[in-house]
């Protein structure tokens, strides 16, 4: 094996050196999304696990990701809901969405007349 | 007769709403992740555990006391998997932090195991762990550093982490049972490494490809244009700014994998990471996994320098990371295994 690409410190050689530096996120996706599944003794429901790690896959993961596999703690949990400043924010961005919304369309509306001003009126 | 106005209105409402649709999920997306990162980070310092700083990594944890869990919910220990190797491997591997792997064989198969605490690692322990950043962070770095040094020692089929077993007649009754399956697995990664190629690039500097390769002829047709009819040009033209850097990115992204996946023995695509976890910057545009054979190797780093040196007009980042764990060439069900 030439060279380790790892940006692990593996190289070093110091013996039981954990991989500090390797990024968080490329361990993380290997952990907890690949290698072989087994069943031990202890049975945990590895549904369970796909649930509970819901929160940690979010940051590897993207929202997406979590919709497709049909989970939205964030829709129900009370605590992100009354964390600070949360709801306040999509309010707000909902809000500001359907202003943007609102005056795009007074716009193609008025650029629209404009256009079509050369246009018989409206045969109604 | 349907006049030019409602033709025109027809025409574009639903790509209009689309679009507003679109850029509301990612001003929401953005909001939920920032919330839930803020959650993550407000969990990891509040001081429920105060030991937490001095104690040893999961791994090595050893038996006694339970630093934060009632004396009565200890179980004794359990054995962590963390792969499986053919028994004639060499039989000795270093621990995490001086800590024990021990082997586990049968039938010719041995699966590496370290002694963890079920107060722990049991299935109520589990349950609130995995949702603790830094517990997880400790567990996946022992996880992943073990297998890299089992790795180097011959070839290995790595476990998802929380396989956990009772004792060892637990695990070498896993191996037996499981034997012709894990046999397969050991010979598809024989001479063969994983290796991980995650492709990024800057928005801006697509864009001001895509605007260097398209027509300017936007004076031109402004030309005679009232304000309404200007303002609609240039608004189309924005747009097909940054449908041809999605083209751009599409096909950046297209042609790197191509040219590994042609070459390598087995490939697999995954999500793009998030930024707030790996800290990269820019856009993710590829992040896959090669399965090459080792001789093969030196080869894949000429092939990514030539990649990267094609495409770094666009200013494209390929990173290179290897080798792995075969993590992503393992079957991952049950039902594959059966």
């Amino acid at each position: 094996m030439e060279g380790s690409y790892l940006p692990s410190g593996r190289s070093a050689g110091l013996p039981g050196r954990p991989t500090e530096s390797t990024n968080l996120a490329d361990i993380l996706e290997r952990v907890l999304d690949k290698g072989i599944v087994i069943a031990g003794d202890i049975q945990i429901n590895l549904l369970d696990i796909e649930l509970l790690t819901i929160k940690l896959r979010l940051l590897i993961a993207s929202v997406d990701r979590a919709r497709e596999m049909g989970i939205n703690w964030w829709e129900t949990d009370p605590s992100l809901q009354s964390a600070e400043g949360d709801n306040g924010d999509r309010e707000e961005l909902e809000k500001e969405n359907r202003e943007l919304r609102e005056r795009l369309e007074r716009l193609e509306q008025r650029v629209g007349l404009e256009q079509g001003r050369e246009e018989p009126s409206r045969a109604g | 007769m349907l006049d030019e106005l409602d033709r025109w209105a027809a025409r574009r409402a639903p790509e209009l709403l689309a679009r507003a649709e679109a850029e509301a999920v990612e001003d929401l997306k953005r909001a939920l992740l920032k919330a839930a990162l803020r959650r993550e980070a407000q969990a990891r310092r509040e001081p429920v555990r105060p030991a937490a700083a001095e104690r040893p990594a999961a791994a090595e944890a050893r038996p006694g006391p339970p630093l934060h869990e009632p004396a009565a919910a200890s179980a004794g220990d359990g054995l962590w998997a963390y792969c499986i190797t053919r028994a004639s491997d060499p039989p000795r591997i270093d621990g995490v932090h001086g800590s024990t792997v021990e082997r586990v064989e049968s039938d010719g198969l041995a699966v590496l195991v370290g002694r963890v605490p079920l107060s722990e690692f049991g299935e109520d322990g589990l349950r609130r762990n995995l949702n603790d950043l830094d517990w997880l962070e400790r567990v996946a770095r022992d996880h992943e550093a073990v297998l890299e040094r089992a790795l180097a020692g011959g070839t290995i089929v790595p476990l998802r982490i929380c396989t956990i077993f009772t004792d060892e007649e637990g695990a070498a009754a896993m191996l037996t049972e499981r034997r012709s399956a894990l046999d397969t697995a050991l010979d598809v990664l024989d001479g063969r490494e994983e290796w991980g190629v995650k492709l990024t690039v800057d928005r801006a500097a697509l864009e001001a490809a895509a605007r260097d390769r398209a027509p300017d002829d936007l004076d031109q047709q402004l030309e005679g244009q009232s304000a309404g009819g200007a303002y609609m040009l240039r608004r189309r033209q924005e747009r097909q700014l940054r449908e041809a850097a999605d083209r751009l990115a599409g096909g950046l992204a297209e042609d790197v994998h191509a040219r590994l996946q042609d070459w390598a023995t087995d490939a697999v695509v995954n999500s793009p990471q998030n930024p707030e976890l790996s800290g990269h910057e820019g856009d993710m545009l590829l992040n896959a996994a090669y399965l090459v054979e080792a001789a093969k190797v030196e080869r894949l780093h000429e092939l990514v320098e030539e990649l990267r040196e094609r495409h770094s007009e666009l200013g494209a980042r390929i990173e290179l990371t290897g080798p792995w764990p075969p993590y992503n060439f393992v079957p991952r069900t049950e039902s594959a295994l059966a």
